[in-house]
Parts: C-alpha cells; sequence; structure tokens
C-alpha cells in the first residue's frame, strides 16, 4: 500500500504566523485569546475571540489585488505558500497532473458576505461589488491554491463544521493512498470573526463568559469551571506526499500521516456521541494498523463545552482503555480558540509538530479538576523531551461528523 | 471638469495600472491587458464615477471594445438618463 508522508507546514494563527512561534507558544501555555473591539454594521462592537494578526501585503505582491480574496482565501494562499516553501517542492509538467489541493472551511467567507449584505441592505440598495460570488464561494481558496501553483489534480473542498479540514487531510491522503494523486496541498481555514457569526454562536449559548481579570484565560477545557469555546480564525496547511517520492527527492519527512477514520454520530445534530466518537478513533487506529498501546499522545477536540469534554474523555477510554489514563490529553484551543472549519488542520499540524519537537503542548488554564473528566490533560505548561511514536488528533463537529488523524514518527 | 475619456484614462491608470500614454481612443480594453473579470469589475468603477447604473443587457459590450466604445456609450447612458437611483451610495 502507498504510505503519506507530511513534508511541508504552513499556518496563519492566534498563536503567530509561523509554525516555529505558533509551537513556542503552545509549549509555553500562552493564548491568543482576548477581548477583540471590532466595527460592525451598527457600529463598534467587542466580544472575546482568538484573531489573527495579519499583514496580507506581505504575502501577496501589490500586482495581486488583495481585494479579490476573502479573508479566509488570504490565510490559506499565506499558510499554503508557508508549506509549500517548507516543503521545498516544485510544481512542474513532470508531477502536475497528480498533485492537488483538499481544503475545509465551515462558515466559509463570512466577513466578505457580512459586508456584502450590510452594503445592500444598509446602504446600497441595488448593487454589490463586482465579484462578490468569486470571493464568497466556499472553494475560492483552493482554486486559487491550484492557479497560484499549477496544481492540475483533485481540487477539493469539504465543509463539515468543526471537522471540515481533519475531513480535507483525510481525504487527501486517501487520493494519494490510492494513486489518484502523488501531492496534496491539503487543510483549511476559517475567518468569521465577524458581528453576525459572532450573535449566530452568542444563540447557540455554546460561547465562554469573559474572564473578567483575565480575558485570555476564558477558554478552559476538561476544567470543572469551563463555559465554551472562543472563536477564532486562521488556517493550517500541511503538504502531504507519497512516501517514496517524497524519499526520492530527499525531502525533510516531519511524520507519516499513518491513518484516517470517519463517522457520523446519526442522532442529533450538535449533540456529541460516545459511539460515535468512539467510532472514528477505532477506525483511524485500525486503518494505521496500530493499537492503542502505539498511542503516545491524543490533541483532543477539546472544545470547553460541557458537553464535548465529558462525551470525549468517555470515547478516548473506550477505545484506548488503560492506556488513555498513561497518555497526555491535551486541548489546544484553550490557546488558539476554536478555528471551526480551520480547527482540524491547526491540531493536526500541532501534532505534527509535537511528534517533530519531541513535546506536549498543554491544555492551558486547566485549573479546577473536573471529577468526569479524568485523565492527564497536561494543565498549564507543556511537556519537552517526550519522544512520541504516535499521535492522535480528534475533531468532532455539529452535523455529527467525527474525523480522527494519526501521525506517526517517521521510519 | 474632466472629459469622460480622461475620467476613463484615470480608471485605466488608478485600478488597472495601465499606464495613461498608452491610451488612446483606438486600443481596445484587452489590448490594455484588462481580462474578463477586470471588464466586469470596471463597470463598477465607471457607474461610480459618472453617477450611472449599466443595464444587465450592457454587460458582456465591453469585451472587444475600444476605450472610443467605451466613452461613446457612457455618453449615451448619461444622456437617456440611466441613473443611479436616488440616495445610491447614500445612507438609507
Amino acid at each position: 500500500m502507498r504510505r503519506v508522508v507530511v513534508t511541508g507546514l504552513g499556518a496563519i494563527t492566534p498563536l503567530g504566523n509561523d509554525i516555529d512561534t505558533l509551537f513556542s507558544s503552545l509549549i509555553a501555555g500562552e493564548s491568543g485569546i482576548r477581548m477583540i473591539s471590532a466595527e460592525g454594521p451598527r457600529g463598534p462592537f467587542t466580544n472575546l475571540g482568538a484573531d489573527v494578526h495579519f499583514d496580507p501585503t506581505l504575502y501577496f505582491p501589490p500586482q495581486q489585488r488583495i481585494e479579490h480574496y476573502d479573508r479566509v482565501s488570504q490565510f490559506c494562499l499565506a499558510a499554503a505558500s508557508m508549506a509549500v516553501k517548507d516543503a521545498a517542492i516544485e510544481f512542474t509538467d513532470a508531477n502536475r497532473n497528480k498533485a492537488g489541493v483538499s481544503l475545509g472551511t465551515g462558515m466559509g467567507s463570512g466577513t466578505t458576505l457580512e459586508e456584502t449584505f450590510t452594503q445592500l441592505l444598509l446602504r446600497d440598495p441595488d448593487r454589490v461589488k463586482p465579484l462578490t460570488v468569486l470571493k464568497v464561494m466556499n472553494n475560492a481558496s483552493a482554486g486559487h491554491i491550484a492557479i497560484q501553483y499549477g496544481l492540475a489534480g483533485p481540487d477539493l473542498t469539504y465543509s463539515c463544521a468543526c471537522s471540515s479540514s481533519s475531513v480535507s487531510i483525510g481525504e487527501a491522503f486517501r487520493q494519494i493512498r490510492h494513486g489518484y494523486a502523488d501531492v496534496m496541498i491539503a487543510g483549511g481555514g476559517e475567518a468569521a470573526l465577524a458581528f453576525g457569526f459572532f450573535k449566530s454562536w452568542e444563540a447557540m449559548h455554546v460561547l465562554a463568559f469573559p474572564d473578567r481579570a483575565n480575558p485570555s484565560a476564558s477558554c478552559r477545557p476538561f476544567s470543572k469551571n469551563r463555559s465554551g469555546l472562543v472563536l477564532g480564525e486562521g488556517a493550517a496547511v500541511v503538504i502531504l506526499e507519497e512516501r517514496e517520492a517524497a524519499l526520492r527527492r530527499g525531502a525533510h519527512i516531519y511524520a507519516e500521516l499513518a491513518g484516517y477514520g470517519s463517522s457520523n454520530d446519526y442522532k442529533h445534530i450538535t449533540k456529541p456521541s460516545v459511539e460515535g466518537q468512539a467510532g472514528a478513533m477505532t477506525l483511524a487506529l485500525a486503518d494505521a494498523g496500530l493499537s492503542a498501546a502505539d498511542i503516545d499522545y491524543v490533541n483532543a477536540h477539546g472544545t470547553a463545552t460541557a458537553l464535548n469534554d465529558v462525551t470525549e474523555t468517555r470515547a478516548i477510554k473506550q477505545v484506548l482503555g488503560d492506556r488513555a489514563y498513561k497518555i497526555p490529553v491535551s486541548s489546544t484551543k484553550s490557546m488558539h480558540g476554536h478555528l471551526l472549519g480551520g480547527a482540524g488542520a491547526l491540531e493536526f499540524l500541532i501534532s505534527v509538530l509535537a511528534i517533530h519537537h519531541k513535546a506536549v503542548p498543554p491544555t492551558a488554564h486547566l485549573d479546577v479538576p473536573d471529577p468526569e473528566c479524568d485523565l492527564d490533560y497536561v494543565p498549564g505548561r507543556g511537556r519537552v523531551d517526550q519522544d512520541l511514536r504516535c499521535v492522535m488528533s480528534n475533531s468532532f463537529a455539529f452535523g455529527g461528523t467525527n474525523a480522527v488523524l494519526i501521525a506517526r514518527q517517521p521510519d | 471638469m474632466a472629459t469622460i475619456f480622461e475620467t476613463v484614462q484615470n480608471i485605466l491608470a488608478d485600478k488597472y495600472s495601465v499606464a495613461k500614454e498608452t491610451v488612446t481612443p483606438e486600443s481596445t480594453l484587452e489590448s490594455l491587458g484588462l481580462d474578463s473579470l477586470d471588464l466586469i469589475e470596471m463597470m463598477f468603477e465607471v457607474e461610480d464615477a459618472f453617477n450611472i447604473r449599466v443595464p444587465q443587457e450592457a454587460g458582456t459590450a465591453l469585451k472587444a471594445a475600444t476605450v472610443q466604445d467605451v466613452v461613446d456609450n457612457i455618453q449615451k447612458m448619461i444622456d437617456e438618463g440611466v441613473a443611479a437611483p436616488t440616495g445610491g451610495g447614500q445612507q438609507p
């Protein structure tokens, strides 16, 4: 069977716009969550969030007009350019037909949609900006990446809420494993920190209450005093390659993408199920030909909602048994927030970096243990000098889509 | 006050980085380097500059057009009063 390796990484995140800053911030337990003040359709507003500090002119030459790209496409293109550079891969007539893109996004071009409808409904009732369609379509990012690098293979976009970019990476993995592609630019992003989206999530009653003394500590996965998730934005992109081809060109291999499992809860549109989550983990282990004993770290979905954290803890215990109590399980959402459609890609990238740097990122702000969440969640600060053979990265979603990826140390 | 030609020339220079001296009445928009999406965008700029609305059916006429064709069409739309709705671009 064809094996798939990770040879390049790129990320635009609330913890920095390069993978080294991102990972060192995570290990130190630093948070990118803060009170964000922005201009909404009806005036200024303030919300808890994890935003990206991003200067598009650093990534786009002046002739490539930034206003043609929604913020999520700007993030995805910037992350892709970092990943391609990191992989030191060139796309030519020799490889472009079997090179593709697979991205995930949940809310798509949220900020452009809000601007467009605000303009249309409040200001100019008979027209919107030209090329709006091309900015807001969910596959804009993937299309632009294919054009940028001249990729003629599969060009795919997945939207399954918070599992979107775990699915996009998992499906890209299958494209390579099954021979349809030799290299895939895979990942995803989200940029929906707009007024209407904050209000929509607020209405779901799943957002964290701001910690008045320290807003950056507002997201507390697995902690008894957790109060919900914090919306984040950003993008993460990995370069996946068929292993033999990567070895032939002397590529640096961060990790092997060893397995992918996908399942659905099929019971409720938001309520997670132990069986569904455990099902995806079990499938991923079987897909990788691994057992519970091989897993040395789990990067949890860990949203800090009451339902997720208890359900996920039970599912991990059901699949890993005693092993669940012996290994670190952490939620990095405590620091970078919930990137929704970009979350799976960012957390898989962090899992790969954990193997690469032999370090486990913590669950920040876990101060009050919850008896129902009784695993080792690595509270506070990260751990270094950890030899991680295999790492499991979990993503679960509204809609019930569960997606689990397993990264393995390269051999 | 700038002529229609000068205004079109300014739009081409400001938004599409076309060197002003290369814009003549005879040059086609294609020859100035504008692609099909640029033409769609340029109509928006034209609407703003002259406070008119280009009718939907007139939208595809720009492709092979020369700058003089564009100027003539704008003059025609101004004469026919294809004006922007009252309050267009303003608060409700």
